[in-house]
């Protein structure tokens, strides 16, 4: 192992963050990745799978039917976009799935605690 | 027609000539002309004589059905135990099974309501959604509950107060609704923690002082510092924990807490009702349902409640039916004009 390679941070150049709100206890909960260069490309690709298009930036018409369900926000930030999308519990459905349950894969046990 | 007195009942008393049974009689041949559709309910009646009258009190039984997700997270999943079957072995589904009866039975002696939809409709309920799925919720049919995940939840059926909360939003949906959003989304939840707390006083025969006004009594594993979820007696007390973090919820109105999480912080601004509703109840005393609980319920059912209610017109509205059901200088309602003002949402100036 060089010494380069052990002293120069990996750069990072995909991160994302997954918010969980609401629920009955209310309670917040956070998990996050940075990618690097390494595995930026399995990282782009769930991110660019989800339809960010329909979900960004707090839409109004995004309230589920009931009470007591999750609340999912999704922060992405590549190097030439930040994203974000808001989603009900029946939104977070799919390529958002996907995401977020990779994001909490990564973050172990404690992500792995409450689904 | 969701008929509490059976129709074989309405015939006999249509029939009779007795004098002093002519209005019941009128009554009877009156609801039997009605067009209806007959879907039957079950329903308890209790047949006694006082001097020379056939008394006859009806009380509806509960309808219920608990369904089985199987840890997968599609509803409503397979059906595993129906009204009157024996208890199934399996804990969450026969814990659903007996805190949706005792929510049901609270509803009728306390309010006259049978059920949610207060005709007799079945109570649904899911159990075993997902996997170590960390939540309760109430979809906008049934009552749906996950199994926890073993490290901070240990399940939510084991608390009757969480089971009554759900059913609770059933009645708020069903009495018109409350946005679920900011402040009338707070108001929704708070209403719901009420028929929580009210259903577990009533099934251990609890007055206001007697209990524990905890929301979620349980369901937290060992391993998490806190006693509950809630408390609708000293909000932001529940828990206090290395992970999760201290309890939020605010007591009074200058703690607000602005957020655009949880659909503006629903359950965390809730705490400021909740304390407006036990100082209510413990000022009142006695069974909190009878009083109190009969104040938040005519308001909630009157008609009149607007789905975006905010905390200032929602104490207007209780402070409005205790005057109208109590009297103007009624103790009931200046407990409740008394209650809003503590938590600050009213500004405390009393009646001349």
């Amino acid at each position: 192992m060089s010494h380069e390679t052990e002293t120069e941070p990996a750069e990072t150049v995909v991160a994302v963050t997954v918010v969980r709100s609401g629920g009955f206890a209310g309670l917040t909960r956070r998990w996050g990745v940075q990618a690097t260069p390494a595995d930026a490309q399995r990282w782009r690709a769930l991110v660019d799978d989800c339809p960010w298009d329909e979900h960004g930036d707090r839409c109004t018409d995004q309230r589920a039917t009931g009470a007591d369900r999750f609340s999912w926000t999704v922060h992405a930030t590549l190097p030439d976009a930040t994203l974000r999308a808001d989603l009900t519990e029946t939104q977070a459905t799919g390529p958002w799935r996907a995401l977020i349950d990779a994001v909490r894969e990564v973050n172990g046990a404690a992500a792995n605690a409450s689904s | 027609m969701h008929a509490i007195v059976p129709p074989y009942l309405l015939r006999r008393l249509a029939a009779t000539d007795e004098p002093h049974l002519a209005a019941a009689a009128e009554a009877a041949r009156a609801t039997l002309a009605a067009p209806r559709a007959y879907h039957p309910s079950p329903a308890t009646i209790d047949l006694s004589v006082e001097g020379d009258a056939l008394v006859v009190e009806g009380s509806p039984d509960p309808d219920r059905v608990i369904s089985d997700a199987e840890q997968r997270e599609v509803l409503p999943g397979r059906r595993v135990r129906r009204e009157g079957e024996v208890a199934s072995g399996d804990t969450a589904v026969d814990e659903a099974y007996d805190g949706l009866g005792a929510a049901f039975d609270f509803l009728w002696d306390a309010f006259d309501r049978a059920s949610v939809d207060g005709r007799g409709g079945t109570l649904a309920a899911t159990v075993h959604y997902g996997e170590r799925y960390d939540n309760a919720f109430w979809n906008g049919e049934r009552m749906v509950f996950g199994d926890g995940d073993g490290e901070v939840f240990q399940g939510f059926t084991g608390s009757i107060t969480v089971i009554a909360h759900e059913l609770g939003h059933g009645v708020v949906e069903d009495s018109g609704g409350l946005d679920y959003q900011g402040q009338s989304g707070a108001l929704n939840e708070s209403i719901a923690d009420v028929f929580g707390a009210l259903t577990e006083q009533h099934s251990l025969g609890q007055s206001a002082g007697e209990a524990s006004w905890l929301i979620g009594e349980g369901i937290f594993t060992d391993a998490v510092q806190g006693s509950a979820l809630r408390s609708m007696s000293a909000p932001g007390t529940a828990y206090d924990d290395d992970v999760l973090g201290r309890d939020p919820q605010p007591a009074h109105m200058r703690d607000y807490v602005e957020t655009t999480e949880d659909n503006g912080g629903v359950h965390i601004n809730s705490g400021i009702p909740n304390k407006a509703f036990h100082l209510a109840a413990t000022a009142l005393g006695g069974r909190a349902w009878e009083r109190a609980g009969c104040v938040w319920y005519l308001t909630l059912t009157g008609g009149t409640l607007a789905r975006d209610a905010d905390f200032a017109a929602f104490a207007a509205a209780t402070t409005a039916t205790a005057a109208a059901e109590y009297g103007e200088n009624s103790e009931e309602a200046e407990a409740v004009r008394t209650a809003w003002a503590a938590v600050g949402v009213t500004s405390g100036v009393t009646r001349d």
